[in-house]
This record gives C-alpha cells, sequence and structure tokens, in this order.
C-alpha cells in the first residue's frame, strides 16, 4: 500500500472504525429492521416453496441470494426515506459498507433455520 | 486570500427542461463564513446537492483541496473533513445525540452542547424534538465531528432569535477554528450580521458581492442587470 492509500486508511479508520459502527445504536436498529424483513421474506419464501412442493425451509442458494436483494433493497427505501443516508455519509461510510454486515446476519440466520427444519 | 478548500466552478444544471443551475460559482474558505444569499427557488439548494455529489451537473465542475473531483460522493469528502447539513432532517428519529455522539471518535464534544444550548435534550430521541430543537441537535452533531468545511442549507430556517444567535456563535468558533464554511440563507439582515464573504444567487445565477455588510441592500441584493 503506498503512502497516499495508508493515510487515507487512517483517516477512515479515525472517523468512524468499523468495529464503532458495528457496536452503534444506528447499526442495532439496522440489524432489528432487517431481522424483521428476513422473516417476513422467509414466511413468503416458504408460502411459494409450499406451492412448488420443495422444502420450505431449506437453503437454496439462488432463492437466498433473491430474498436478500429485496431485505436490503427495502431497508434502504426505509433508510432514503429519512434521509438516514445523510447521516451515514456524514460519518464517512457508504451505504453499501455500511450494510454489508447484514449479508452474514442473513446467511447465518437462513442456515441456522434450514438446520432446525432438517 | 486564503486558497478554498470546497469549489462549485461554472456549475449547470437544468431538469425538465428548466434551467435550475447557470454557471454557478460560490466557494469555501478556510477560517471564513461565506453566505450564499438568494430568493427561495433561485437555486440555491441545487447547488449544495451538487457540491456533496447528490446531483450530477450537466456540465462545470467541484473542486476539492484543488482537486477536480468528477463524481463527488459525501461519504468520501465526510472522511477528508466535510459536513453536510441539508434542507430537511437527517439523524435518525428513533436515537438520542449521545446515541449519535458514540459513533464520533472525538472527545471534545461537550462544548458544542453548551455552545448550542441543547443539554436539556441529548438523551432524547431526536424524533420528539421540535423543529428548533432538532436543527440544533443536527448542527451540533456536525459541529462536534471538527469539520474542516461545512456546507450548510439555512441553518437558521425554523429557529427562534435565541437559537439563532446559538448557530450564528457556533458558526464563529468554528471558522475561527480554521473552518471553511458556506452555508445558504434568504434572511439578508442576517447574512450581513453573520458572513465574512457573500455570492448571491438569482435564476441559478451567482455572483460575489462586495461591502454587503455596509452598502444599501438594493445596491446588491435583488438588482441584477435584466
Amino acid at each position: 500500500m503506498d503512502t497516499t492509500r495508508r493515510r487515507e486508511r487512517t483517516e477512515i479508520q479515525a472517523h468512524v472504525s468499523f468495529e464503532a459502527w458495528l457496536k452503534s445504536a444506528l447499526f442495532l436498529s439496522y440489524v432489528r429492521r432487517f431481522v424483521l424483513l428476513w422473516i417476513a421474506g422467509k414466511i413468503a419464501n416458504a408460502a411459494t416453496a409450499g406451492f412448488v412442493g420443495v422444502p420450505p425451509f431449506s437453503f437454496r442458494a439462488g432463492t437466498e441470494l433473491v430474498i436478500l436483494v429485496f431485505e436490503l433493497g427495502a431497508l434502504v427505501a426505509f433508510i432514503k426515506r429519512d434521509n438516514e443516508d445523510i447521516l451515514l455519509g456524514n460519518l464517512g461510510l457508504r451505504l453499501a459498507a455500511a450494510l454489508a454486515p447484514l449479508v452474514a446476519v442473513h446467511v447465518t440466520l437462513s442456515a441456522a433455520l434450514a438446520l432446525l427444519a432438517r | 486570500m486564503k486558497t478554498p478548500i470546497l469549489v462549485g466552478d461554472s456549475v449547470t444544471l437544468s431538469l425538465g427542461g428548466r434551467t435550475i443551475l447557470d454557471s454557478a460559482y460560490a466557494d469555501a474558505v478556510p477560517g471564513a463564513i461565506t453566505a450564499l444569499v438568494g430568493r427561495s427557488g433561485c437555486g440555491k439548494t441545487t447547488f449544495f446537492k451538487v457540491l456533496v455529489g447528490e446531483r450530477m451537473p450537466d456540465c462545470g465542475q467541484v473542486r476539492w483541496r484543488g482537486m477536480r473531483l468528477p463524481r463527488p460522493r459525501l461519504s468520501d469528502l465526510a472522511r477528508d473533513g466535510l459536513f453536510y447539513h441539508p434542507d430537511r432532517a437527517w439523524l435518525a428519529r428513533h436515537l438520542s445525540f449521545n446515541d449519535h455522539i458514540a459513533l464520533c471518535p472525538h472527545e471534545d464534544w461537550t462544548s458544542v452542547v453548551d455552545v448550542f444550548g441543547i443539554g436539556g435534550w441529548v438523551g432524547q430521541q431526536v424524533g420528539r424534538l421540535s423543529e428548533g430543537e432538532l436543527r440544533l441537535t443536527e448542527l451540533a452533531f456536525g459541529f462536534a465531528m471538527r469539520p474542516a468545511v461545512a456546507v450548510l442549507d439555512e441553518p437558521f430556517r425554523g429557529l427562534e432569535p435565541l437559537h439563532r444567535e446559538q448557530v450564528g456563535r457556533g458558526l464563529r468558533e468554528l471558522a475561527d477554528r480554521g473552518a471553511a464554511i458556506l452555508y445558504a440563507d434568504h434572511d439578508v439582515e442576517s447574512v450581513r450580521r453573520t458572513a465574512d464573504r457573500l455570492f448571491s444567487m438569482e435564476n441559478g445565477m451567482t455572483r460575489m458581492v462586495e461591502g454587503f455588510k455596509t452598502r444599501p441592500l438594493h445596491e446588491w441584493y435583488h438588482a441584477w442587470p435584466r
């Protein structure tokens, strides 16, 4: 990493660290909203799975990806409606980077549910 | 005169066939409060949106610390010291000032609570505050981040006289610490009291106004050649 990139990285970390972001009340509020969206997505997915005759809570990568896109899209719409994208911007956080950890939340919840439903 | 940190140069933007900005220019200089004054709907908010990357201009450029930014992005600019206060509420309504400030790495933020007089509601959800209290809280949060440049769209709007005074004091303190402040307003008397430099905007065009603190209003405000 050249000097400029290193300095840039230091400045980013000096603004809002990734750790501080994950522990923040704002991120936790996004996790709560995201889990509600995940539940809604799972209910819709289970209903359509039952209709086509596949196990309702099994982990299918393609389906999970589609649901994840809808969940993140809905969350981004809520965030933009409340102008919180400006807040994230002022904190030096890109929307995509700020919400990236939610991908892990989705995968973990869906995989856990698939295991429990076996 | 110091070199401007943030410059919007020859910014032109049309929306729906209507020209909103017409070769507009304004800049923010370290240690000075620069005002952009003009009637409602003259293009001030759109100009600020272009500066922070919320809108792309048809032509013209945004320069940041001397470098042209082809696609400005608020998060990138904020990491390099910019604070943007739009004309609409932007803090998370379900959180308090304290919850927001927990994200801010600087420790010396208590002074902004005093300057803006928001001590009475720092633990309260911002969604429950009055419009004036909310505006003060937003500005206090932004100033707590110790920005090098503040772009503020109508920071005095909806404030009672005491709160206007507190915001004016906050702006001055920030400028005295070397920050470059660019703010929009349409109250020319307030601008005379607060600003060090002035750009006047009409129909999307700007011009710099000299001597605005002493010259009669009719000589420079709404006195554009037709």
